[in-house]
């Protein structure tokens, strides 16, 4: 146990006054033998107590002073003898303070006292080193000793002064910052007796003040003379003043308008409501789900069998300060509550039953097969019906009938067919791509067959007046058209690539007629010349796409709808006169009344614009009324009625009665829907014409068929 | 040349003003802005176009008038909340040096603000004031039942309380109550005031408190506002009838809980009426002579000793005292040539002594005893008001001027089952056999009636009839009186018909079904020679008749449809939208009707079964 005892040379409480010179020292002995021993060592740690042990220094005796009955530390006085100093200590090196080099390459490192030589111990190699390090477990805590050349474990007491220093801590163990304070010059019995100075005490400590007494004096005058004025108890300043507060005259501004009352309580609200004001379940479920916001009403009805079961309403607060809220952040707006029957907003219009005659009714069908009807027409006497489906077939028949009583097949699509308004003549012209047929029905009377026979071939053709060579030629048909009995009397051809011809408008006279091809060109649009033979385009150049071209039943007037306006030229002046808008995106049809003061414009958005000639450019009225776009419209010639196709099948059937006098606005009234026709692949009613003779009605679909509508 | 016009000069652009640049303008922030808007009534304004007002942009903002801005910009209360907020910041820096005294010397010259002239200036006429106190009666009725807490502090419960009870003094001394309605919210009370209909609600006696999603800073606000606006209607108010406003408290009584009988209506004398300029002098902190001193003193020993003259009258004894003398009435003399030519106008002494149609005095021959459950506050201003006396036991408050025990008494209002007394004396069985035991709900509805029903349906323990608002329904709404009317019977009857109807194929049901049709009178008169010679009695003739008119009718409704629905394309698209509302609202309420008739007819049926 030599060890312990060695160890015991660094406990404060046993060490001596000799004990402290070893203080920087490192202890060799104990070196080897805390190499040599480790687990005896922690054995001596763990024995004694840690600060004690870890202490380096002198140690302080605690005792009571004798002055101030205090303990106090003393520590042992130095001697300041040979041993005082650490310096004079044993060191087995006696070269001092030389650099270590100079003995490399020697076997020694030094002298000691006795001037022998101190070799040097024993040194491993890179790999005993690291050996060592692995296998002692005090190697972490060595230290390279300079003048021993070798590495020395470092003491308990050395490891826990850097371990203070690394906690920023005072290295010493034994110090206490925190002392408690020695009063010298304070606290009970240590008062300073003497006076710092002599002076004799002046005389205004203990004489009244002249200046003061003047001030209160002054005060005092103040409140007698009532310059000051105690203040108002709170108690009468607290409550609030009231007095007839109307009776001065007010200003004669208007008051500002009061805010509206709270509705006044129904039924629903009574606490023994009626039975059937109490909600079902799901009328229960629906309100507590719904938020707050979206109620229609901020209670649920509920009965209560006697007064005194009534609870608390819980939203009692919160609805005083929502009325709260409408008061101040509501914006408040004056409104005039109309008080009328919405039944008096419709526009008393005249019975359609009064208006009779006009189609209610379909008479008879004729059917094309599957193939759409694209285009129909009426004899000027109304008795004949000629229809052409796509396909090229045109089939004549009689109104009244509807039997097919002649065919015929043309080789490609028909785009339109119109039927020649005079009435000693009787043909129609078919307009197939860039060619027009004139045609005649067969069984006419022998007068009227003589007479058209004479006007589109006679023996002699008349001559053409014009000096250029006209891109149109006028001829006999060709022998390959149509069956030798079909054959069409003459036979316009249109330029080359004009496209499908989609209309056909004759004037009324029935000397002139307008064609109006699919292209885009100026020469869209020819105005031909029977009697002479003669074409003509009458635009050099057209803005827009032409969609529909009509004569003016009574002036030299030419329309022309492209796809959002429609102009009106004066022919005999070439000039134009009157360009309308109607605000339709996309015209489709137009039609002028037979007065030729009105005009009616459909479009593909579903509009349906009239307009007054003699007004303005913008239609007088625009009614929106079918579900699909307008196909087709027409005015009937004799009767105050016209008509309008749609693609959504139906075809609706209006009352205009137009007035002769100015003042008066044309009269406007729904009279029927008239459905029957089938939508086929989004198409409806393609086309619908009147029967000049009689209210009825003539439409065309795309489901094929073709109906009469009668009265 | 006209001059240029600049955008945002003139206009719409000119005349709002947002939110943001009012609070700007007025260098206040947003919590006094509100303040001051709810106090001053400046409410926010819809511009017809937001673009023009708010320079081309259409963000959604709040606007205000400019010239309402601009009218607050000189108002007195913006300046004291200018000083306060000085105030407020100079109390915190004597706090937070911990300079006691001064601090309480800035919290003793607070500076207040008063709202008088708000008052004025928002009503300018009386009547303007009176027609607008519904809300503010029913804000202070329910800070009255509310608790005090750091928020509320108990004086201004009180002072609330004190304005409701006043109110209610003021309504029974001039008999002013004309409905009630007990509804699940409170109790709905409807007065005429000086022509005006003031109706208001009170909670039932609940403790409430204030839910975290209502902001109180705005209630209090309302309320300082109304508590004033209070204070001067009630002044004038009590001063017209000749009271003394206010009327003085009995503080013993009203720990007692005695309510509303804690307050003690004083008639005015006409001398003392310069009491309160009196009063008025000294507030004003003029400076006080020895000879001012002297003066008051003396008034003061007057005025105590006129206030010892003055009689107290009971709220429930005085009767408005409405002595015309009969003989200053206007007399008409007609003209001796043509005596019919004079028309006859109304005189007031005419006008009074006709019936009135509102009877004031409904219960002034009963004398009520409310049992502990029922709701005093409610019961004894509602029978004071139509001149019942009541009387109610101890333990509900004190100063009950009858016993339970009294002779007296002819109905008691009780609010609880039946209990089986075998133990009765003879004495209590008589009393029992005298007096009428009736549900609360028996009071409220004789007022709204306006007349004495038959207590039978209202008796202790008895289911109840349904009890309506008086207020009435919307026209066209459902009325489950006219229900009532068709009776149950009817009702079960018209089900059955419907089910029937096309089995019973009567040859003379035809005749009349035809004569309905054409409509000609003739016919009708016909088939009801007709069936009375076939023996039909003429009620069920007539049943016959409306019958048929019914079926005609529903026949007749879809054959004019299509053509509404023809003139309907040719309406203007701004007609359309508005017919389609209108459309929209009626089918709405038809809807609301039926599905209320088909409850009623489901229940009717039901019960029948």
């Amino acid at each position: 146990m030599a060890s312990d005892s060695e160890d015991e040379d660094f406990v404060p409480g046993a060490s001596d006054d000799d004990d402290e010179d070893e203080f920087p020292e490192i202890d060799t002995r104990s070196d080897s033998d805390d190499a040599d021993t480790p687990d005896e060592d922690e054995d001596a740690s763990d024995a004694s107590s840690s600060s004690e042990t870890l202490h380096v220094g002198p140690v302080g005796k605690t005792i009571i002073s004798d002055i101030t009955g205090r303990p106090k530390t003393v520590y042992p006085e130095i001697e300041p003898d040979y041993d005082s100093d650490s310096s004079t200590e044993d060191d087995p090196n006696r070269v001092g303070n030389v650099p270590m080099h100079w003995y490399d390459d020697m076997p020694h490192i030094g002298y000691n006292m006795e001037g022998q030589k101190v070799f040097k111990a024993a040194k491993g190699d890179e790999l005993d080193k690291f050996l060592a390090t692995v296998e002692d477990p005090t190697s972490w805590t060595s230290a390279f000793d300079k003048s021993l050349q070798s590495d020395k474990p470092l003491t308990p007491e050395e490891l826990d002064i850097i371990k203070r220093l690394q906690a920023g801590e005072n290295p010493d163990a034994t110090y206490d910052p925190y002392e408690p304070t020695v009063e010298w010059f304070t606290g009970k019995g240590k008062e300073e007796v003497m006076p710092l100075s002599a002076a004799p005490e002046p005389k205004r400590r203990w004489v009244p003040s002249k200046w003061e007494k003047k001030k209160v004096l002054k005060i005092i005058r103040a409140i007698r003379e009532g310059r000051i004025v105690p203040k108002n108890p709170k108690t009468a300043a607290s409550q609030p003043k009231v007095y007839d507060l109307w009776g001065t005259p007010s200003s004669n501004q208007p008051p500002p308008l009061p805010a509206p009352k709270v509705k006044l309580p129904t039924n629903a609200e009574s606490y023994n409501p009626p039975a059937e004001y109490l909600p079902s379940a799901e009328e229960k479920k629906e309100f507590e789900e719904a938020d707050r916001e979206d109620r229609e009403r901020e209670f649920l009805p509920q009965k209560y069998g006697a007064l005194r079961l009534v609870p608390a309403y819980k939203d009692f607060i919160y609805e005083r300060f929502s009325r709260q809220l409408d008061l101040y952040l509501a914006p408040r707006v004056q409104r005039k509550k109309l008080n009328i029957d919405p039944n008096s907003l419709i526009p008393q219009l005249p019975s359609p039953s009064s208006l009779k005659p006009f189609p209610c009714y379909r008479a008879s069908k004729l059917s094309h097969g599957d193939r759409r009807v694209r285009a129909i027409s009426v004899s000027p006497d109304g008795l004949w019906v000629i229809s052409a489906d796509e396909q090229g077939r045109v089939l004549l028949w009689e109104t009244l009938v509807g039997r097919p009583v002649r065919t015929w097949q043309f080789k490609s699509k028909v785009g339109a067919l119109e039927w020649c308004p005079r009435k000693d003549v009787c043909y129609f012209v078919v307009a197939l791509e860039e060619q027009l047929h004139f045609l005649t029905p067969p069984h006419q009377p022998a007068s009227i067959a003589s007479l058209t026979h004479a006007l589109l071939s006679p023996s002699v053709a008349p001559e053409s007046k014009a000096a250029s060579p006209s891109p149109i030629k006028w001829k006999a048909p060709e022998a390959g058209v149509l069956a030798d009995d079909e054959k069409p009397l003459l036979t316009i051809e249109l330029p080359q690539s004009s496209g499908l011809v989609k209309q056909i408008a004759w004037h009324r006279r029935g000397d002139y007629f307008a064609t109006l091809s699919g292209t885009e060109s100026h020469t869209s649009v020819w105005i031909h010349q029977t009697s002479k033979r003669h074409s003509q385009a009458p635009f050099k150049k057209v803005k827009g796409s032409v969609q529909r071209v009509a004569f003016h039943p009574l002036k030299p007037h030419f329309f022309v709808a492209t796809q959002r306006y429609v102009r009106i030229y004066d022919l005999s002046a070439q000039e134009l006169i009157k360009t309308l808008m109607p605000g339709i995106r996309w015209i489709s049809s137009l039609d002028i009344h037979p007065s030729g003061d009105h005009l009616i414009v459909g479009g593909y958005d579903r509009r349906l614009c009239w307009f007054d000639l003699d007004l303005s450019s913008k239609p007088y009225k625009v009614l929106r009324y079918h579900a699909r776009a307008i196909r087709s419209i027409q005015f009937h010639p004799v009767y105050p009625l016209f008509a309008s196709s749609s693609d959504d099948g139906t075809v609706q059937v209006f009352h205009s009665r137009v007035f002769t006098d100015l003042m008066s606005d044309p009269l406007i009234v729904p009279l029927k829907v008239l459905r029957g026709h089938r939508t086929k692949d989004g198409l409806g009613v393609l086309e619908v014409k009147w029967n000049p003779a009689h209210p009825w009605l003539l439409s065309a679909g795309a489901d094929g068929t073709v109906a009469v509508w009668s009265s | 040349m006209a001059r240029l016009k600049q955008k945002g000069k003139a206009g719409a652009a000119k005349a709002y003003v947002t939110r943001t640049s009012a609070v700007k303008k007025l260098q206040i922030s947003l919590a006094d802005f509100r303040r001051l808007c709810i106090l001053k009534g400046i409410f926010p304004r819809e511009p017809r176009n937001k673009k023009k007002a708010n320079k081309g942009s259409s963000v959604p903002t709040t606007f205000y008038y400019a010239k309402d801005i601009a009218y607050l910009a000189h108002e007195p209360v913006l300046k004291k909340l200018r000083e306060h907020k000085a105030f407020a910041k100079k109390l915190a820096r004597a706090l937070g040096r911990s300079e006691w005294s001064s601090a309480k010397s800035l919290e003793d010259n607070k500076p207040v603000y008063t709202l008088d002239h708000v008052i004025k200036e928002r009503y300018p006429t009386f009547i303007d004031a009176v027609r607008d106190i519904d809300d503010a009666l029913c804000l202070v009725a329910l800070f009255a039942s509310l608790p005090a807490n750091q928020r509320i502090p108990s004086s201004l419960t009180q002072n609330c309380s004190r304005l409701t009870a006043e109110w209610q003094l003021y309504v029974m001394h001039t008999r002013a109550l004309r409905k009630v309605f007990l509804s699940i919210k409170g109790v709905y009370y409807q007065a005429e005031v000086m022509g005006q209909t003031i109706t208001w609600l009170v909670p039932y006696q609940f403790a409430q408190s204030i839910p975290p999603d209502v902001d109180a800073r705005v209630m209090l606000t309302f309320l300082e506002l109304y508590q004033t606006l209070l204070g001067f209607v009630f002044f004038k108010l009590f001063t017209d009838a000749s009271l003394v406003y206010p009327p003085p408290m009995d503080a013993l009584k009203d720990e007692a809980a005695a309510g509303v009988g804690a307050f003690s209506l004083q008639e005015k004398k006409q001398d003392s009426a310069a009491a309160p300029s009196g009063t008025e002098v000294r507030a004003d902190g003029k400076k006080v002579t020895g000879k001012d001193v002297r003066a008051t003193i003396k008034s003061l020993a007057a005025s105590v000793q006129t206030e010892g003259e003055d009689e107290i009258v009971k709220a429930h004894e005085t009767a408005p005292s409405a002595d015309v003398d009969a003989t200053d009435d206007f007399v008409a003399y007609p003209s001796t040539s043509n005596p019919s030519e004079v028309a006859e106008l109304p005189t007031l002494h005419s006008i009074s002594t006709l019936a009135p149609t509102i009877q004031t005095k409904l219960f002034a021959s009963c004398v009520f005893f409310l049992s502990r459950e029922s709701p005093r506050s409610i019961l004894e201003f509602v029978i004071r008001s139509f001149g019942g006396r009541v009387g109610w036991p101890a333990s509900v408050g004190s100063g009950s001027p009858y016993d339970e025990n009294d002779e007296s008494i002819t109905h008691v209002i009780i609010d609880r089952p039946v209990v089986e007394k075998p133990d009765e004396t003879p004495e209590e069985k008589e009393r029992r056999r005298k007096r009428k035991y009736v549900q609360p709900q028996w009071v409220v509805d004789c007022i709204n009636k306006n007349a004495i029903l038959l207590e039978e349906p209202y008796l202790q323990g008895k289911i109840l009839p349904p009890h309506l608002s008086p207020f009435g329904e919307t026209i066209g709404a459902y009325d489950p009186e006219e229900m009532q009317h068709l009776g149950v019977g009817a009702l079960a009857d018209e089900e059955d018909e419907e089910m029937d109807e096309e089995a019973d194929a009567d040859v003379e049901e035809d005749v009349v079904a035809k004569a309905v049709e054409s409509a000609d009178p003739a016919l009708l008169h016909a088939a009801e020679l007709a069936a009375e010679a076939a023996g039909v009695d003429s009620a069920a003739f007539e049943q016959q008749v409306g019958k048929a008119a019914r079926r005609q009718s529903k026949k007749a409704a879809p054959a004019e449809a299509p053509e509404e629905e023809m003139n309907k394309m040719m309406m203007s698209s701004k007609k359309r939208k508005l017919y389609e509302k209108m459309k929209y609202g009626e089918r709405k309420r038809a809807e609301e009707k039926a599905s209320l008739e088909q409850k009623r007819k489901h229940i009717a049926k039901r019960s029948k079964a």
